[in-house]
């Protein structure tokens, strides 16, 4: 018998409820091994001195307080009636989240449905016509784009944009035109001065212009 | 100052006539309470849940203080043992294992929850209750010279348990103190058997080593 053996039957020594050739294999193996045979002797003095230990005794106000604090001191079964039994079912559906998202399901058919126009009241058989639903989607498409454009137009926040940039427009085109009606009078004004001054030392604008083109 | 008084390394230390302590088995009138028990409590008997209770009280208190050696923390765990047995008898199902065992693993999961849970408040007490178990340990010794037994003795091994590792220490509250079964103890802790009976060999020589530290006479 080896150690890693021993360690295995040591308990069911201890207890003895180890067969006969076994007990007297484990026995031998002591007899010659020290490491096992010390260990073998601190497992059963512990456990014979653990027998002397007294017992934990619980206080006798704990029953009372553990029966006390279980609320109505009954476990949480319930009986279930003949209803439940059949439309238990139901119960897991009725989760929020499933409630939730069948709703939302049913929210954004509608809505498709509102929107192709489709009415499921007066539904029939022709209104199924993917010609017929393509022309309605198409319809309601250009009737919304129409109305989200007419509703911009509207907006005050947007006429007032509007109506401030043509006011800016305008006043740079006045501006504009102002400024050049000013220049032409101006270059009028010079083309007469130079003139006047051509016909006073005649030499002079000629010798200017040779200067520039050089 | 007590003496040590460790006998000899003898191979027949064991007495030839030695009778385990332990049931080699729960006397099948025991198995069918605890299952009738259980089935009145689903029924909703209040009687039978007080009954439950009163049964088992003293076993996950037990428990609960050789683990965490504090009668008020032990007082607490077993009442949240029973409140979530409260809540969750109706998962326990007769067929795939006695009540004892279902129990204790409760108890057991509770235990090492608070213990992972209390880690940071141990490590600051831990040096000064350690004096204080040692000063009141020799104190009885050198009255009782190494001799111990009963309320004493109690003491003692609860000083020691507490210096054992949780894994090695539940062993020994399990095996040594409960008297659970080794094949009762691996569904407890979920290990192989094996595994349970070289915990248990650890637990006990690493327990003896504490005590005869403490001079007690094993």
């Amino acid at each position: 018998m080896t150690c890693a053996e021993l360690e295995i039957l040591l308990c069911d020594y201890v207890d003895g409820t180890l067969r006969a050739e076994e007990r007297t294999a484990l026995e031998s193996h002591l007899a010659g091994c020290s490491d096992c045979a010390e260990l073998a002797k601190d497992v059963a003095g512990v456990t014979a001195f653990i027998e002397t230990v007294a017992p934990a005794e619980p206080p006798a106000e704990l029953l009372t307080r553990i029966l006390h604090e279980l609320p109505s001191g009954r476990p949480a079964v319930e009986k279930r009636s003949w209803w439940r039994n059949w439309f238990g079912w139901v119960h897991g559906f009725l989760q929020p989240r499933y409630v939730m998202g069948m709703a939302m399901t049913v929210l954004s058919f509608s809505m498709v449905a509102r929107f192709a126009h489709i009415d499921a009241r007066q539904l029939r058989p022709s209104d199924l016509d993917p010609v017929k639903i393509w022309a309605g989607i198409d319809d309601r498409t250009h009737r919304m784009w129409d109305r989200t454009v007419k509703y911009y137009d509207n907006l005050r926040l947007v006429i007032e944009i509007q109506s401030r940039l043509k006011e800016w427009t305008d006043q740079e085109q006045a501006q504009n035109t102002e400024g050049s009606k000013q220049k032409s009078e101006g270059s009028k004004q010079k083309a007469e001065s130079s003139t006047q001054t051509t016909d006073g030392s005649g030499q002079k604008p000629e010798a200017g212009t040779s200067e520039k083109k050089r | 100052m007590a003496t040590v008084a460790i006998p000899a390394a003898k191979w027949n230390w064991v007495p030839p006539n030695f009778v385990s302590p332990y049931p080699q088995g729960r006397t099948a009138n025991n198995l069918d309470a605890d299952a009738q028990l259980v089935e009145r409590c689903l029924a909703g008997q209040d009687a039978a849940w007080e009954d439950l209770v009163k049964l088992h009280t003293r076993r996950v208190y037990s428990i609960c203080y050789r683990f965490t050696s504090s009668d008020a923390e032990a007082q607490d765990l077993t009442q949240d043992v029973f409140l979530r047995v409260f809540k969750n008898l109706k998962s326990f199902r007769s067929g795939e294992g006695l009540f004892v065992v279902w129990l204790t693993r409760l108890t057991r999961n509770l235990l090492i929850d608070h213990y992972r849970r209390t880690r940071m408040d141990r490590a600051t007490d831990s040096i000064e209750d350690q004096v204080k178990v040692l000063e009141e340990t020799t104190a009885v010794l050198a009255r009782t010279d190494g001799m111990l037994a009963g309320r004493e003795a109690s003491e003692v091994l609860q000083a020691g348990l507490q210096k054992l590792s949780p894994e090695l220490r539940e062993t020994v509250i399990l095996r040594d103190l409960e008297e659970l079964e080794y094949r009762e103890i691996a569904q407890v802790l979920n290990v192989p058997e094996g595994t349970v009976k070289s915990r248990l060999n650890r637990g006990r020589a690493e327990l003896a080593r504490v005590l005869r530290r403490h001079k007690v006479r094993i």
